[in-house]
This record gives C-alpha cells, sequence and structure tokens, in this order.
C-alpha cells in the first residue's frame, strides 16, 4: 500500500466520533500510527487534519487557531537559544501548542539558585544537564513533536548552523553577553528572531526581522540590572508568554506590529510600553 | 511645562513622587531630566518619548511622557 493511502486508512481506522467535537484522535492513538509508518507525530497529526479528524490534544486550541493555522505551527520549526528561565517554559508552551519540531541550545546545568522561576528545575534535575531535562519533559508533555537539544555553548560560528531551516529563532539567553551575536546570525541566515529578557519586574520583547536592527546593541554587553534585581518567576513567565505569542504570530501571518519595536513591560506598575526603536 | 516620566527596573527608585506632573523648563533635555533625579547618562540604555526612541539631547515639550530604561538581560 502506498503510503500516503496506508497514513489515511490508519487515521480513519484510529479515529473516534465524538458527540460534540466531530472525528478526533486521541494521543495514543499518534503514537501508534507513528510506529507503524515511521512518520513523525507532528506529520501525522498536519495529515489528520487535513482530512477532517482533530488531535484531541489541540482540541481546545481549535476554538480559537484556525486548522490551517494549527497546521502551519505543526509544520513549522522553531530555534531556541537558551533553557533556562525563558527557555525552559517557553519550549514547554511550543510543544503544547504543537509546534512541530523544536531546536533548542543551552550548555548549563540545573543549580538551585534555577528553582525560584525555571521550569524544568525541581529537587530531581538539580546537576543535570537542562537540555537533557528539557529532552525528557517535551517527551512526556508531546511526543508528537520531533524536540533536538544540545548541551552546547554556541558560538559566533555554531550560531549559523544551529539557525538554518529555521522559521523562527528565539532568544532565551541569560545575560546580555551573547545577545549581539545570535541578532547578527539570525539577520545572516534570514531567519526572523523574537528577543525575550527581564530583570527583576520588569521586561522586554522585541521581533527582528533580517536586516533590521535589534535591542542588542540598545543594551550593551555589561552593568545588566539583573546583577542587582534577580528574575522574579511571574516576570519570566510573562516574558516567555509575549515571546510564545510572537512566535505563533509569525509563524501563522508572517508578521507582527512588534517588529522595529520592543515592548516593554513592568510588573510592579502594571506598565506595557510598545516602543519604536 | 509639564511631564510624566517613568523609570524602569534599576532605575525605578528614581522615580519623585510627582512624576505624573514633572515641572521642566522650556527647552529641557532629557539628560538634564534624568540628572535632576539622581540617575547618570550611563545608567541609561533607552530612552523613550511618548512611544518613540528618544536621546540623551532629546528636548522635551510640555505634556511629553518619558521613559528610562536600564540595560536588562536576564532570561
Amino acid at each position: 500500500m502506498m503510503k500516503a493511502q496506508q497514513l489515511a486508512h490508519l487515521i480513519r481506522q484510529f479515529s473516534e466520533d465524538l458527540p460534540t467535537k466531530g472525528k478526533t484522535l486521541p494521543p495514543k492513538a499518534i503514537a501508534q500510527i507513528a510506529a507503524e509508518t515511521n512518520l513523525r507525530g507532528w506529520q501525522i497529526e498536519s495529515q489528520a487534519l487535513e482530512r477532517g479528524v482533530m488531535p484531541l490534544r489541540y482540541s481546545r486550541n481549535a476554538q480559537s487557531i484556525t486548522i490551517t493555522d494549527q497546521r502551519k505551527l505543526l509544520e513549522s520549526s522553531v530555534a531556541i537559544v537558551g533553557l533556562g528561565g525563558l527557555g525552559g517554559i517557553t519550549v514547554e508552551t511550543l510543544a503544547r501548542l504543537g509546534v512541530g519540531r523544536i531546536r533548542a541550545a543551552d550548555h548549563d546545568s540545573f543549580e538551585p539558585g534555577n528553582l525560584n522561576r525555571q521550569a524544568l528545575a525541581s529537587m530531581d534535575t538539580l546537576g543535570q544537564p537542562k537540555a537533557e531535562v528539557a529532552r525528557q519533559r517535551i517527551a512526556e508533555i508531546n511526543p508528537s513533536v520531533e524536540f533536538e537539544a544540545q548541551t552546547v555553548r554556541l558560538d559566533d560560528e555554531t550560531m549559523t548552523d544551529f539557525l538554518t531551516d529555521a522559521d523562527i529563532v528565539l532568544d532565551a539567553l541569560g545575560g546580555l553577553e551573547m545577545r549581539r551575536a545570535l541578532e547578527q546570525a539570525a539577520s545572516k541566515t534570514n531567519v526572523p528572531l523574537v528577543s525575550g529578557a527581564l530583570a527583576g519586574w520588569t521586561g522586554y520583547i522585541a521581533t527582528i526581522m533580517p536586516d533590521n536592527s535589534g535591542p542588542a546593541q540598545i543594551m550593551g554587553t555589561n552593568n545588566a540590572a539583573e546583577e542587582k534585581l534577580g528574575c522574579l518567576p511571574m516576570t519570566v513567565n510573562y516574558v516567555s508568554a509575549l515571546m510564545v505569542n510572537e512566535c505563533v504570530r509569525l509563524l501563522c501571518t508572517g508578521k507582527s506590529p512588534v517588529s522595529g519595536h520592543m515592548l516593554l513591560i513592568d510588573l510592579a506598575t502594571l506598565t506595557q510600553e510598545l516602543v519604536l526603536i | 511645562m509639564k511631564i510624566t516620566l517613568k523609570c524602569f527596573a534599576t532605575l525605578a527608585p528614581h522615580l519623585p513622587d510627582n512624576a505624573d506632573e514633572f515641572p521642566i523648563e522650556p527647552n529641557e533635555t532629557v539628560v538634564s531630566v534624568a540628572q535632576r533625579i539622581g540617575i547618570a547618562p550611563d545608567e541609561i540604555n533607552l530612552i523613550f518619548v511618548n512611544s518613540a526612541r528618544a536621546y540623551l539631547e532629546t528636548e522635551l515639550q510640555d505634556g511629553d511622557r518619558l521613559g528610562l530604561f536600564p540595560a536588562v538581560g536576564g532570561g
């Protein structure tokens, strides 16, 4: 049997008709079809959606994200640098949304000071490489996602390779040191970049299209406020949510009103400012 | 002439009580206002006036909203 026919047959075979939801595929069925076809979960889910079958794990996205856009997310590839505070919660959100391919890098391991804010830091994961913990976590949440995580400190040279073939890159770095290099690599490889950073109650995101300049030049490389103010978990999660929101918007529409701007937020004063930079 | 002042992150403690109606002189610049509230120019990385990027030498007008933002890079 041709592969496409086999897939269509399996999707029909495993799909369940639910009273209010129509034809659906339960999460376990995706794994069974993947085992039989050697296809990735995200590929099966995209094909199911094309045939009017809703993977149940995305049924609560479906009321707000169209089937066309859910398929775009499934067929997208996102690169993310950093799996600490911003990166950990961001990859989890991307996996729950159904972004099909995620490539991540972080050279670090979890330490006690990460426990206040880093979603993947726990008593069990202290001392373990962040990339490895992220790989396990994403496999637990959504095995349909093709998740590749490297324990590596990216430098000017390896950054370019890391971004190749990505539709979007997310800057979830800790500290300012490497952010300029990432902006330059994203521009060189023609990949839109969504950058996020914070200190204490304050944070920002920026969406930088290739050839545009972003916040890295404005922020410089030292005396960063987080050394004095630390990083609070609600600010981390808020900035991450804004980054993922940008990512989804760019993947689905190719543009964003944040492009060319910085969106500044401050939770102490409940301030939000979209600043043209 | 009065402006609205906003100071972020490490600059927030410099925010004066009258930040919502901060008096300025005619032709007063951003750097002058910053110094009056005890912020050195090298502590400021991003300045914005009415949601557009501005600079230390930018002259302020009545009713402007001035924001001062330091280097922030945590994750």
